[in-house]
């Protein structure tokens, strides 16, 4: 569990964009979770409203965006990966050498009050 | 006056500033020589007692220094440092992960300079260290035979970012039934071509393989 190291480093973040507008309240932000991230999206949505007390964010709607593991597959292109099969093609079980998506944990946006 | 709220779009990675701190750690290990070393694993899977082997059998060969992270105690450093290596705790507290401001916080009690190899003993746990760039040269990703064969399958991020996977307790593998293969293909499933270890830090089988990858070797 380390979500709230995870929350932690968003308010950070969030703060710093706040900061270059010139803003000093957000009342939303989205959030972007990978499959492959090893965040679990609804312990960081738990350990959110506690971080952001007493910072620009608190009592920030956050909401998370999944992002599904997507592997090149040498014959089919990109593919949408299911994690219990790991980087294996879902139609020829083929590996699939790298993610091309799905390892992301990023701030995607905010609504500055 | 009131405004109307602003969408603004960022898409900036939350862990920026960790992998800013790392790429720091990184320059100074290359500037030092030094090749750093994140180990990782779930606890008991034998990360303190393959580093005390191998601080014993390489001793002679190169100089190495352990920093190693621990929720609450300095038992893994006092162990490691019966080898006459220099051995750094780094108390986490409640942080079940050791991240990049805290091995740049622990380098100052070591002189890189005199270092070949330094290990980054990450605390156990295959969750929360598999998102924190340490800086690292090299991870190496831990699983003993005395756990279940589908670990890399439930902890992919972890395994996903392993440049070496290490097979621990080879000595134990008859006795508990350990499924060779189905852990290997698990492995491969997490991290496709992913090189793979076996070892046993008691008896001392496969050992050549894992120096050879401490020492950098391809």
């Amino acid at each position: 569990m380390h979500e709230a190291s995870i929350a932690l480093s968003l308010i950070e973040v969030a703060c710093d964009v706040l900061r270059e507008h010139g803003a000093s309240r957000a009342s939303a932000l989205t959030v972007r979770v990978g499959q492959w991230s090893s965040v679990v999206p609804e312990a960081l949505i738990a350990a959110f409203p506690a971080c952001a007390e007493g910072t620009p964010l608190e009592g920030a709607t956050l909401t998370i965006e999944r992002v599904p593991g997507v592997g090149d597959c040498p014959d089919h292109g990109p593919v949408e990966l299911d994690v219990r099969r790991g980087l294996r093609c879902p139609l020829c079980d083929a590996p699939t050498s790298t993610l091309v998506q799905g390892d992301e944990l990023e701030l995607d946006s905010l609504e500055i009050a | 006056m009131t405004t109307a709220p602003r969408i603004v779009t960022v898409r900036q990675n939350i862990l920026k500033t960790n992998d800013h701190t790392a790429a720091g750690n990184r320059q100074t290990f290359q500037a030092a020589g030094v090749r750093a070393i994140n180990l990782a694993s779930s606890p008991g899977a034998g990360k303190t007692a393959l580093l005390e082997r191998t601080l014993r059998d390489l001793a002679a060969e190169m100089k190495m220094a352990v920093a190693v992270g621990d929720l609450a105690t300095d038992n893994d450093a006092a162990r490691l440092r019966q080898w006459g290596a220099q051995a750094e705790q780094i108390v986490t507290g409640t942080v079940c992960h050791l991240d990049a401001a805290m091995v740049r916080d622990v380098l100052l009690r070591f002189d890189l300079k005199a270092l070949d190899v330094l290990f980054l003993e990450n605390v156990g746990n295959l969750v929360c260290p598999s998102s924190y760039d340490l800086g690292e040269a090299a991870r190496a990703v831990l699983i003993s035979t005395t756990e279940g064969e589908d670990k890399p399958l439930k902890y992919p991020t972890m395994f996903n970012t392993a440049d070496v996977v290490v097979i621990t307790k080879m000595d134990l593998a008859d006795a508990v039934g350990f499924d060779r293969d189905l852990c290997r293909e698990n492995i491969d499933r997490a991290r496709p071509g992913v090189k793979v270890i076996e070892l046993s830090s008691k008896s001392g089988d496969g050992l050549a393989a894992w120096y050879s990858f401490v020492r950098g070797e391809r």
